[in-house]
């Protein structure tokens, strides 16, 4: 029974970063109204940026808020020189256009940081032991931070002007402009919070295990399963979905394989696309 | 505010819809706009606030070309739409739907939520108390914490006037307000659509309830078929023969 506790704990966490990356994810299709298959590789971005804040400055608090900036400034320049460009095409142009920023982060990544696997410098820290059940320290900071990103994107959404009206567009993007709401401010403030969302996902990742170029263009499709699981546009259904996913993975890791546990993400994500397309918490008008 | 609108034309694949119509609002003003079914009056708005693109003419607010402004340009300029079927962010509560159409805020900007929290919380108190006069004005006390989607089409008609009013709109046009609306909503509609006309502000009105419009606006335009046929007072506007004509499908 205790190791899978602990394994579910494993991926309870595990499932909240997952939870951060699909809350990126579905904050960009709510607003902009596509997949944008670049998050994963702004979270690696996100990572390494922290990586080399971090071992400029000596501090990991530095070097994460480094990390988050760059994640930011990158995702709303991407918006600038791509997306903006394909705002009046049909989505999927956007899709594509993508995954090919995908490519392009990924690959300069690789030139400038290389591919071997680099580790964030923590101070190693004993597993608390409660009721045999083994947590580390590091997984409580992780969750506990991925909880306070949570709390600030649900604050911002809901407790300030830019927020309110982020929401009124993604209900009704055409109504908004014949309000008088401008797209732009908008959208500056979609890609700033979606970038900083998928930063702090990464460099959580990054801190749980170990950072490449790869990482986040693996995590891509758990975080899609978890975005279109929760009812796509829902930023509660992607965190909750993550969750279930993370718990998922985890638990079923000893029967299929750790090798083989990414690919439950598509059987659910298949199951939810065939049996509930709108997923968790979706309504047809919330994923309008 | 003055909207002047000369000679707009739109045509779909050879279809005229809206045929060199014009039109003019005054400062405070308060104009309808009736027409059969399909005479292009919602086209017309159309044009007006930017969201589909003409065939030549010219529209100015207070003497500034708006033609070639985007709706949200055309909106932030004092001219505002409501639409036959209300629409609202269905999401949002009524309060936030009436908030998130006040403009320039600070707190639009994520950056001045991060680094300049106290004007941006100033500000909202501000417009909180704004929004909640314009609540009692419109009577939705009730339902202000309601997602607007719940509402009843009437209480919609309601929420798309205060979004409109919350803008600082100075020109209103609203389109059909009165359908779907009971008779003792469409008394209170007029009443409010009275009152803040008297605070100035003008309204152009397209409406099929034509007892109802009568007595709300001193001035009648009528489209038929894309053209303007008839202006003037309602009672000699709905006495020319060829309104009658066009009503009653007289034409060929």
């Amino acid at each position: 029974m205790i190791p899978f506790i602990e394994l579910a704990l494993n991926g309870i966490v595990s499932g909240l970063v997952i939870g951060l990356a699909a809350l990126s994810i579905t904050l960009v299709f709510g607003v902009a109204r596509f997949p944008n298959a670049a998050t994963g590789d702004v979270m690696s971005l996100g990572a390494f940026a922290a990586l080399a804040g971090a071992s400029a400055s000596g501090t990991l608090l530095i070097g994460g808020v480094f990390g988050i900036a760059v994640a930011a400034f990158v995702s709303l320049a991407c918006y600038f020189l791509v997306f903006q460009k394909l705002s009046s095409r049909p989505p999927v142009a956007s899709l594509l256009a993508s995954i090919g920023v995908a490519f392009v982060i990924r690959a300069v990544m690789g030139v400038v940081f290389g591919h071997q696997q680099k580790v964030f410098d923590l101070p190693l820290a004993r597993p608390w032991r409660v009721l045999d059940i083994r947590f580390h320290p590091t997984d409580l900071k992780i969750s506990l931070a991925a909880l306070a990103t949570l709390v600030a994107v649900f604050l911002i959404l809901h407790a300030t002007p830019i927020g309110r009206r982020m929401r009124a567009v993604a209900d009704d993007p055409s109504l908004a402009r014949v309000s008088g709401i401008s797209p732009r401010r908008i959208m500056v403030a979609l890609w700033l919070l979606s970038g900083a969302v998928a930063g702090i996902a990464g460099i959580l990742v990054g801190i749980k295990t170990v950072v490449t170029p790869e990482m986040g263009w693996d995590l891509l499709l758990p975080a899609f399963a978890a975005a279109i699981f929760g009812g796509i546009g829902h930023p509660v259904g992607a965190v909750v979905a993550g969750v279930i996913l993370g718990i998922v993975q985890e638990v079923a890791t000893p029967f299929v394989g750790f090798t083989y546990k990414i690919a439950l993400s598509f059987a659910v994500l298949l199951a939810v696309l065939l049996i509930r397309p709108k997923g968790l918490f979706g309504t047809v008008a919330g994923a309008r | 505010m003055t909207l002047l609108v000369e000679n707009i034309t739109k045509a779909y694949g050879g279809q005229v819809v809206v045929d060199h119509a014009s039109l003019r609002v005054d400062t405070g003003g308060m104009v309808g706009l009736i027409g059969p079914n399909g005479a292009g009056k919602s086209t017309f708005f159309s044009l007006v606030t930017g969201f589909i693109e003409g065939e030549g003419g010219a529209m100015t607010l207070d003497d500034r070309a708006i033609g070639s402004l985007s709706p949200q340009a055309r909106a932030q300029a004092g001219m505002v739409r409501t639409f036959q079927v209300p629409r609202e962010y269905t999401h949002l509560t009524v309060r936030e739907n009436l908030m998130a159409a006040a403009p320039g805020q600070a707190g639009d900007s994520l950056l001045n939520v991060f680094f300049r929290p106290g004007r941006v919380a100033e500000e909202e108190k501000a417009l909180a108390i704004r929004v909640e006069e314009a609540i009692a004005f419109l009577r939705l006390g009730a339902v202000a914490d309601t997602p607007a989607g719940m509402l009843s089409g009437g209480q919609k008609k309601l929420v798309e006037l205060g979004r409109a009013l919350m803008t600082g709109a100075k020109l209103i046009l609203l389109d059909e307000p009165f359908a779907g609306v009971n008779p003792v909503l469409i008394e209170e509609l007029s009443e409010r659509i009275r009152e803040l006309n008297a605070r100035g502000i003008a309204f152009l009105i397209i409406e099929h309830d034509l007892g109802a419009l009568s007595r709300l606006v001193p001035m009648l335009y009528v489209m038929d078929r894309g053209r303007i046929i008839a202006s003037g007072a309602p009672a000699d506007v709905l006495a020319d023969p060829l309104v009658r004509e066009a009503y009653l499908g007289g034409t060929t």
